[in-house]
């Protein structure tokens, strides 16, 4: 390599190498009391291959046997329902709250951007919401963040176990993110935390998405919240009488706001 | 085993086009296959040959993995190019000759509408007629607005004898998919770029580092400061009227910001890139929020596209040469042109047609704008003016629909109150230091880049190290999952 190269090539291997390195370390190197943030290099590259049976976590999108067991009638009373999660509600919120509206019940949303299980499991922003709205049926929306974590289930595990714990004994339904790749176990975590027919799994579903390659179209999303209501009436925990809307979308009650660092 | 069974999956998902997911010139990806190209480059430089099929393959490869099976396009684009430039030179008549370039411009502007505009046509169409409307599924090939305008400058100025047509497909492929500028530009001129291909040599070490120096510049713009503010602005920009006046206000000062950092650091990031190739690409931004009336902010901002826009279709036109009204409407029709260049909409038409506008104005009121002397009165309220209609047009630009930005607008403009400005500081600190810091760089002087760039090439190794490792870890520090594309990728 001509002499005019070898500074600059050897600067940017260095810097690739321990950047490499922190990767790998991945938030266990501190310098000074710094704990670098680790980008995803090292998983990208050498991180395993999530194992996953043919048919995906535990969900219940498509039971392979009829149930036998006779299903709750979905719950008619109006209801204050609230949306948490992160930017995908941008998405999901409209048109529930379209449902919502045709269905005589009270939407709120609470859209933290960026935001992670770790965020939402470290913080007591549920319990805030849950205390001053007082829901009587929660929607999650989390996990799009989190898709490309290493180790995610002995990292992250606890939060989702936290924000289950939040929830309590509220109904609720857990919309799993819609992979734009595949993940190292983000669905397999929730989906093995949250009671039967509380997950829906929205991997391997189809999306349009926007110029992000990870954000579905408003119209994707319109129709990914339409599959969600759809599987309700026969494979969730607590169906709820979500009326089809005459409206494609509609304003929820009140939407809550949070940027990703606060 | 499994390691390596993994390492060979992931390397095969990395390396393969993933649709959404160009590659960046700021991600580990690129990083990573520069590394393995700068020693082949460096080994190939003075074999001319060698070097232009590995820098073809390369810069092939980069678009495969950014636009997939559209590389097959780009082949057969600038084959076709090539082939007719090649016919045109053994072409007796001029009628020929002129035959040979309409040809290439049908297939190129034909190619260029058909995947850009194709679906805006057939809406408005149907809108006109009261037809029900069904898009056809069209993916827009990425770059191709840059790559076009390329190929038209070439076959123009082969025809008009400015430049010689290339003896080879390669040299030709070689400056149409220069890998640097192929997807966000600059937009490379052929009498310009393709003497480097023979005349330039390996670059200097103070080059390569000057490159170097550029490539952090534009990695701080893009990654840090566009992407960050880019947080904040979506938030004004996805649900106008949602905010109060004053954060709306400074979701439009994000946004001129954040813009102008994320297509001049993507400039910076090419220009560096070939700078330590051995070439020179042109300048393509030179501070534009400093200009002081719109005339000059064209010659500031996108410089390549202006410059493109003035000899290709301005003069063509006209120019000045017929008078006081024809230019006026020669400079109205370009800017319309070059609007319509940015994007397939109404807003976007209308954003060159109020720029246009603009410039007219502009022009127009020269005689008595000179009267007024060249006091720092008249030169801070000229810069007010002008940064405020370019703002104010930014607005239209970004906004998801007109109507959204005539939203925007007048909530900026009746629920203004400076009593936020606190509150807005204390949650939003970081944001806010952020459009500072970028206000404050880019209102000093040019010397101070040009010095601070010096002392950079200057400095020792382990500085230079130090540098380049704060900024990428900012980057990663500051990084959501989400990375945004390059805002002029879209064009």
């Amino acid at each position: 390599m001509k002499a005019s190269y070898k500074g600059t090539w050897w600067l940017l291997a260095t810097a690739f190498l321990l950047l490499f390195a922190v990767s790998a370390a991945d938030g266990r190197i501190s310098l000074f009391g710094y704990e670098p943030k680790a980008s995803d290099m090292y998983t990208r590259l050498l991180g395993s291959r999530q194992e996953q049976p043919a048919s995906g976590p535990e969900t219940d999108v498509v039971p392979a046997e009829p149930r036998e067991e006779k299903r709750p009638e979905p719950d008619s009373l109006p209801k204050t329902i609230l949306l948490f999660g992160d930017s995908m509600l941008e998405g999901l919120s409209p048109r529930l709250a379209a449902y919502c509206k045709a269905s005589g019940h009270s939407l709120y949303t609470v859209i933290w951007y960026s935001s992670t299980s770790e965020r939402w499991g470290s913080t007591d922003r549920l319990r805030h919401y849950i205390d001053k709205l007082n829901p009587d049926y929660i929607f999650v929306s989390l996990g799009a963040n989190e898709l490309f974590v290493s180790n995610i289930i002995d990292k992250r595990t606890r939060y989702v176990k936290k924000i289950l714990s939040d929830i309590d004994t509220i109904p609720y339904v857990w919309i799993g993110p819609p992979n734009w790749k595949e993940d190292t176990g983000v669905n397999r975590m929730i989906s093995d935390n949250a009671a039967p027919g509380c997950f829906f799994l929205s991997d391997g579903m189809h999306f349009n998405r926007k110029k992000d390659g990870a954000h579905p179209t408003a119209s994707s999303a319109s129709l990914w919240m339409d599959s969600v209501v759809r599987w309700m009436p026969e494979h969730c925990a607590h169906p709820i009488l979500l009326r089809v809307p005459t409206e494609p979308t509609a304003r929820p009650q009140r939407v809550f706001i949070h940027q990703p660092n606060e | 085993m499994t390691l390596l069974t993994d390492l060979a999956h992931n390397l095969a998902e990395i390396l393969s086009y993933t649709p959404g997911s160009p590659m960046l010139f700021s991600s580990g990806l690129f990083w990573g296959l520069f590394l393995l190209f700068l020693p082949l480059y460096s080994w190939l430089r003075d074999r001319r040959r060698q070097m232009i099929v590995f820098v073809v393959l390369f810069s092939f490869y980069f678009y495969y993995r950014c636009s997939g099976s559209f590389v097959l396009l780009l082949g057969a684009t600038s084959l076709l190019d090539w082939s007719l430039s090649r016919l045109m030179l053994r072409c007796p008549s001029s009628a020929g000759r002129k035959a040979c370039v309409a040809a290439s411009l049908v297939a190129s502007l034909g190619v260029l509408c058909y995947f850009k505009y194709a679906n805006f046509f057939l809406w408005n169409w149907a809108a006109l007629v009261g037809h029900n409307f069904e898009p056809l599924e069209l993916i827009l090939p990425v770059g191709i607005s840059f790559y076009t305008f390329q190929s038209i400058s070439y076959i123009i100025d082969v025809y008009k004898g400015r430049v010689e047509p290339t003896r080879t497909w390669l040299e030709y492929a070689f400056f149409l998919s220069f890998f640097p500028a192929l997807v966000a530009g600059p937009i490379v001129r052929a009498d310009y770029f393709l003497p480097q291909i023979h005349n330039s040599g390996h670059a200097d070490r103070s080059e390569v580092y000057t490159g170097l120096w550029l490539i952090i510049l534009g990695v701080v713009k893009k990654a840090i400061i566009a992407d960050y503010l880019a947080q904040y602005n979506d938030l004004i920009f996805n649900s106008p009227g949602a905010y109060s006046g004053f954060e709306t206000v400074m979701g439009m000062i994000g946004y001129t910001m954040q813009i102008y950092c994320d297509f001049s650091g993507y400039s910076d990031m090419a220009i560096g890139l070939a700078l330590i190739m051995g070439f020179r690409l042109a300048q393509n931004f030179n501070f534009p929020y400093k200009s002081q009336n719109l005339t000059e902010f064209w010659r500031r901002w996108h410089i390549s596209l202006s410059s493109w826009l003035r000899d290709y279709v301005y003069i063509p036109l006209g120019g000045n040469r017929h008078g006081t009204f024809r230019t006026y409407l020669n400079n109205f029709l370009t800017m319309l042109i070059g609007g319509l260049w940015h994007g397939a909409g109404w807003k976007f038409i209308f954003w060159g047609a109020m720029h246009g506008a603009g410039l007219a104005v502009h022009k127009a009121s020269r005689p008595w704008l000179g009267r007024l002397g060249d006091s720092w009165p008249v030169k801070a309220i000229s810069w007010l003016i002008t940064i405020t209609v370019v703002m104010l047009l930014w607005v239209f630009f970004r906004a998801d629909t007109f109507g959204d930005a005539i939203i925007l607008i007048s909530h900026a403009a009746t629920d203004f109150s400076p009593t936020y400005l606190a509150p807005f500081a204390a949650a939003r600190t970081l944001w806010l230091i952020m459009l500072l810091l970028i206000i404050v760089a880019h209102a000093l002087p040019v010397n101070f880049w040009n010095r601070l760039g010096d002392m950079f090439v200057r400095s020792p190794w382990p500085v230079k190290l130090l540098i380049f490792l704060v900024v990428v870890q900012c980057v990663v520090e500051l990084q959501e999952q989400d990375v945004s594309p390059f805002i002029y990728f879209q064009f």
